[in-house]
């Protein structure tokens, strides 16, 4: 009779039991897409720059002149951690009409995974979108003869000076200077407890330009004499106390952390793309005393000025998605009408097609004479613009990046010579082209 | 044979084709089931599957963003190329020297600590908990201390070789030659107090009538270190020998915080090898062979370990 009673009434064990397996698996359905069917007016984008930074604003100005449409905006941090989030939800089917691409490596293997609509005929009859059919400027990241993502920024890089610095120095601000200018510079200009630079900029870039690490055939060109060039310049200035220790800069994790160095009066010139701009207005966060001005990036000996920075922020539609013309909506306005909005984030429109003086404030802040010497930007950005590009060949990009990076930092603690380091990228560089060639 | 009915309960009945009445030899089973539903599952999806996975996924190539769709068949290819790596050798070796040195170390130095914490020391369960508090404490904490202390300029350890009148101190986490031997300090410094704590235990339960007749004997303190107390800790040590090893072979926490594998390469032992591959590189494939041929090296060990201690333990 008690086994018969308990199998009508359920105990209070096995009641919590039930409830137990109930909940974990609501708990692991949780673990799925999460997505659910989203309404075909419903767009999910998703970008690393936080919705307060100008993709609010953009979403807002967009559903507007829109009525019916919800964007819904996810932002995902532009780390490792990040970037294989957004991609395993790619893969795993989450509900994403539109993403970004900031890293070249990440661009590299999703172009490699077709994860990118093919926008080449939706651009064809749109001639405020013609720029990005310019094969001799790129803006666009190009697969074959068809566009995949649009570059919606332009990050041209510049060198940062600490007027303090320079004025104690008596260094004239440089408006067109050589990478022995630079040097020189760099050297006159530090003091007791202040180094010239933080790194020297990346000379072979410069001299080279787009698709640097590759020879027209598409193998490594890592080999080029202007690699080690550039990792002798290094060394050296670390080592005559030009330049910031390395040691430091590994010791102390600082390569991500550079601008606390700079508005700590540390390095008096610093080599950095206009998003750093941002911690030099902001007061509270970065408190410092110094006016700083922009000159642009040296040129090669015999003049040649490729930028180190190139377009980027790439934005790009999911071939999955469903809405696949509302994605092309969104996506054409933030280039055009939307890029307003980003330039107030400190994003230089890849298209120029927001008003410079209105790009300068943006950039410099609510302040700006008292932090920069406005001039020396407007010169830097605008005047005298940087001659900038798009990578093409992203060919084992990932594993070449992290090869010269390892070589560049134990060239620069000084434990390994220049041509030994280059020597070194060079051979992991060839072996990882050929075993892409070879899966390819 | 049967389960016998408590006394007093009546015969059970004998179960029907509808159910309505539950069997005695499994009354109600899935209720049993129900209560392991959540562990289960998640062993299942977080552990079983994974591990499936990554024995099917060593025979393929695979980069994630591609999808289930751009898994391709490469058949031992990837164990070949394995084999044929220069990078997966030097991480093989800095595992080794890794390992190699932080486990005898730590085991060491906890028997050591385990036989001083085993006398009648004032404050004993106090020191105890000190000393066990390094293996408890987040590896994002102990990460960031250390960086602190071995920082090249500021850090205190240099600071105090410094005064001691060492002119070229090591530069630990940002020199090729120092940080892994910095690495291998911190998980020596982490891992004796819970090696001590083992010892202690396994020190409680070593024969005290053999100590006895030691003494009685004339015995010293060696002697009976050598004869008594140490065959009676081997079963201990062999334990600590291959946990600790397994746990240093798949050491990634601290490696990932503080060197990310540098400078250069000479802190990428074979886990963190393994995330480059797969995380950075998104060679899924690739990787995950490098986790079977990982798991097979280890494997291996532990066999040759638990072999050569058989029959050396000291029994009652």
């Amino acid at each position: 009779m008690i086994g018969r009673g308990r199998a009508r009434t359920p105990t209070r064990r096995q009641f919590l039991a039930g409830c137990a397996g109930i909940a974990s698996a609501g708990v692991l359905g949780g673990c799925g897409s999460g997505s659910g069917a989203t309404p075909p007016n419903r767009l999910n984008v998703w970008g690393g720059v936080p919705p307060g930074s100008g993709p609010a604003a953009l979403v807002e100005a967009f559903t507007a002149a829109h009525p019916g449409t919800e964007v819904s905006y996810t932002r995902f941090v532009n780390d490792d951690r990040g970037n294989l989030k957004l991609d395993t939800a790619l893969q795993g089917g989450v509900d994403i009409d539109v993403y970004f691409t900031y890293q070249t490596k990440q661009l590299a293997l999703r172009a490699e995974s077709r994860m990118m609509l093919d926008v080449t005929d939706r651009l064809a009859g749109d001639a405020e979108l013609a720029p990005y059919l310019d094969r001799r400027n790129p803006t666009a990241l190009w697969d074959g003869d068809r566009v995949r993502a649009l570059a919606t920024v332009a990050e041209p890089w510049f060198v940062l000076f600490n007027e303090a610095a320079r004025e104690r120095a008596g260094t004239p601000l440089p408006t067109r200077w050589t990478v022995p200018e630079f040097e020189q510079v760099a050297r006159e200009i530090r003091s007791d407890g202040v180094f010239g630079t933080y790194e020297v900029p990346r000379t072979a870039r410069i001299a080279l330009g787009p698709d640097y690490w590759f020879t027209p055939e598409g193998g490594s060109n890592l080999a080029d004499p202007r690699f080690v060039e550039w990792l002798e310049l290094g060394q050296r200035a670390i080592r005559d106390g030009v330049a910031y220790p390395w040691t430091e800069v590994l010791a102390r994790h600082l390569d991500a952390y550079q601008q606390n160095g700079f508005v700590a009066g540390e390095f008096a010139t610093w080599v950095t793309p206009p998003f750093s701009l941002r911690y030099l207005h902001d007061e509270e966060n970065y408190p410092h005393d110094f006016r700083v001005a922009a000159a642009p990036l040296p040129t090669t000996a015999d003049g040649t000025g490729w930028d180190q920075g190139q377009y980027n922020n790439f934005i790009m539609i999911n071939p999955r998605s469903p809405r696949q013309d509302l994605a092309w909506e969104f996506v054409r306005f933030w280039v055009t009408e939307g890029a307003r909005h980003m330039a107030k984030g400190g994003k230089i429109p890849a298209l120029g097609n927001v008003p410079q003086e209105e790009v300068l404030a943006s950039l410099l802040g609510p302040e700006p004479d008292r932090w920069f010497d406005v001039d020396s930007f407007r010169r830097v950005l605008f005047d005298e613009p940087a001659q900038l590009y798009v990578d093409s060949n992203l060919t084992a990009y990932a594993e070449i990046d992290l090869a010269l990076s390892q070589q560049q930092d134990l060239c620069w603690i000084g434990e390994r010579s220049p041509a030994d380091a280059m020597a070194a990228v060079a051979a992991r560089a060839t072996a990882a082209i050929d075993r892409n060639r070879k899966a390819a | 044979m049967a389960v016998i009915a408590p006394s007093g309960a009546p015969a059970a009945p004998t179960p029907t084709r509808t159910g309505s009445t539950p069997s005695v030899s499994q009354p109600r089973a899935w209720v049993g089931w129900l209560f392991i539903a959540p562990n289960l599952i998640g062993v299942l999806l977080f552990t079983l599957v994974p591990l499936v996975s990554v024995v099917l996924l060593s025979f393929t190539e695979w980069n994630l963003v591609s999808g289930f769709g751009g898994i391709d068949f490469v058949g031992l290819e990837n164990f070949v190329d394995v084999f044929q790596d220069p990078a997966f050798w030097n991480s093989v070796v800095l595992t080794l020297v890794y390992a190699g040195v932080s486990v005898p170390l730590t085991t060491i130095l906890g028997m050591a600590l385990g036989l001083a914490l085993n006398r009648d020391v004032p404050g004993r369960a106090a020191l105890r908990a000190i000393f066990f508090v390094p293996y408890i404490v987040s590896v994002v904490a102990i990460g960031m201390t250390w960086l602190m202390l071995m920082n090249p300029s500021a850090g205190l350890i240099n600071q105090v070789l410094g005064a001691l009148g060492l002119q070229d101190a090591p530069a630990w986490f940002a020199s090729s030659y120092w940080a892994l031997p910095a690495l291998i300090v911190i998980a020596v410094w982490s891992g004796v107090g819970y090696a001590a704590v083992i010892y202690l235990s396994a020190l409680q339960d070593a024969p005290t009538q053999l100590y006895e007749a030691a003494d009685l004997d004339g015995a010293g303190a060696w002697t009976k270190f050598r004869v008594i107390t140490w065959p009676s800790l081997v079963p201990t040590t062999v334990f600590l020998l291959v946990t600790l090893f397994i746990g240093a072979s798949q050491g990634f926490g601290l490696i990932a915080l503080i060197t990310a594998g540098g400078p250069g390469d000479s802190t990428t032992t074979l886990p963190f090898y393994m995330y480059q591959t797969g995380f950075q590189f998104y060679r899924f494939g690739y990787a995950s062979a490098i986790g079977m041929v990982t798991f097979l090296g280890v494997l291996a060990l532990t066999l040759v370990t638990w072999r050569a201690q058989r029959g050396r333990a000291l029994h009652d």
